[in-house]
């Protein structure tokens, strides 16, 4: 029960820096403060919510799962992240032609 | 509950089709791209919705994942034929898509002509409303599921999938093989042995990554291969992570990166349909038909089919991205 509780608190929190996140990735004026609220979403968010997935896996075989989904986005992300801020520091901000 | 589910999915039918949408109608490849792979992360949710967690990897690995690099690659070839059309010069460099120059040689469609609009809807509706009646005409069906579970013990493996995909309907999967095959001897046959377009990106940041994920999506290709024949996972979705990781690796050193040679390439490139073929004609001559099995050594054979055909898969698809054949062979 207090573990259902948890959950639900864990990723409600979880969704709010995701759509912080989201709505930092829409409304930001530059390439690095859009990373900047994209990363938060990623890492915190998602760390979030992998934490309360943990506390309704059946075993520990899925608590280690989660933990490792989590693990890898953040390595994904954050390489993805330095690469596009590293593009962006070099060759400019990518101009849509919209 | 029911009622959260029913407006999950509505929102998630209502996100494909707005995706779908805006990559066709994206006059902007690269914006297509990006929407394409968009499109099927989101199909990749319907899949696990509709209970299909099979296609699900398959789609988010291959769909999303190696066909969106696919693309990518290719625009940015394309750009450099353009670079190098526009110049005259062979060792044109395209602009940079952030430069000055960047809006001419941004690659567009055409928008569409006047007066399109009309017929397209008309034929739209039309196609619409025959699907419709077909299914509509459709008698219920219990589908395949209770004949697929009734000769699961002569399959050799315990996921019905797997026993559909190299058992029961093994032509199938030989055929796909075969057409990958086929569109890298294409690509082989087309391309010259060129450079990836890919700009060298300093720092440590990239092979360290590299160093991480690598060795990790290895592990989770095999162990995809392997979980195939008991859960969601095959010869499929494994190939694809691993030609992932081959991809990540040709990305993440552009310059240095060593050719295969030439006839180790082939024999792996060929391995999933030699093999699949030479075990299919055993069937032949064993007893139970083409690309049959006999029962008892159904596990041991399938599992080989899934091992030579995920080496081929990945490999193709690193080979794919590259395109060039090997190197010796232009000299």
């Amino acid at each position: 029960m207090i573990a259902d509780m948890l959950t639900v608190i864990l990723i409600l929190a979880g969704l709010v820096f995701f759509a912080a996140g989201t709505a930092g990735l829409l409304r930001f004026p530059d390439v690095y403060s859009r990373l900047h609220a994209l990363t938060k979403a990623d890492n915190v968010g998602l760390g979030l919510v992998v934490l309360g997935l943990m506390l309704q896996a059946s075993g520990p075989a899925d608590i280690l799962k989660l933990l490792l989904i989590w693990v890898l986005v953040l390595a994904a992300g954050t390489t993805a992240a330095h690469l596009v801020a590293q593009r962006t520091w070099t060759h400019g901000e990518f101009e849509s032609d919209r | 509950m029911n009622a959260l589910l029913l407006a999950f999915d509505l929102v998630l039918l209502a996100g494909l089709l707005g995706v779908a949408w805006s990559c066709l109608a994206s006059t902007d490849l690269f914006r297509a791209v990006v929407l394409f792979i968009t499109f099927g992360l989101l199909l990749a949710l319907a899949w696990v919705r509709l209970q299909a967690p099979d296609i699900a990897l398959a789609e988010a690995a291959i769909g999303a994942g190696i066909t969106g690099a696919l693309l990518l690659v290719t625009l940015e070839r394309l750009r450099r034929i353009m670079a190098i059309h526009a110049s005259g010069d062979v060792h044109a460099e395209p602009p940079d898509p952030t430069g000055p120059r960047a809006q001419q040689q941004a690659l567009h469609d055409p928008p569409p002509a006047r007066g399109t609009l009309a017929p397209a809807l008309l034929a739209a509706a039309a196609v619409a409303a025959l699907l419709i009646g077909a299914l509509w005409q459709q008698p219920p069906a219990l589908g395949l599921q209770p004949v697929v579970d009734a000769h699961m013990e002569r399959s050799g493996v315990d996921h019905p999938v797997t026993a559909v995909l190299l058992n029961f309907r093994a032509y199938d999967t030989f055929l796909e093989l075969a057409i990958v095959l086929v569109a890298l001897l294409g690509a082989w046959s087309l391309s010259r042995h060129d450079e990836l377009p890919a700009r060298p990106t300093p720092g440590p940041v990239l092979p360290g990554a590299l160093r991480l994920l690598v060795p990790v999506a290895t592990v989770t290709g095999v162990y995809i291969l392997w979980a195939g024949t008991h859960a969601p996972g095959g010869a499929f979705q494994a190939g694809a992570i691993l030609g992932a990781a081959g991809i990540l690796l040709a990305l993440g050193r552009p310059q240095r990166l060593p050719m295969a040679p030439g006839a180790p390439l082939r024999l792996g490139i060929t391995a999933g349909v030699a093999v699949f073929l030479a075990i299919g004609l055993y069937g032949l001559f064993a007893g139970p038909g083409l690309l049959g099995y006999p029962a008892a050594a159904a596990y041991p054979l399938i599992i080989l089919i899934e091992i030579a055909a995920t080496l081929s898969i990945a490999l193709t698809l690193v080979a794919l991205f590259i395109a060039g054949r090997p190197a010796e062979e232009d000299a």
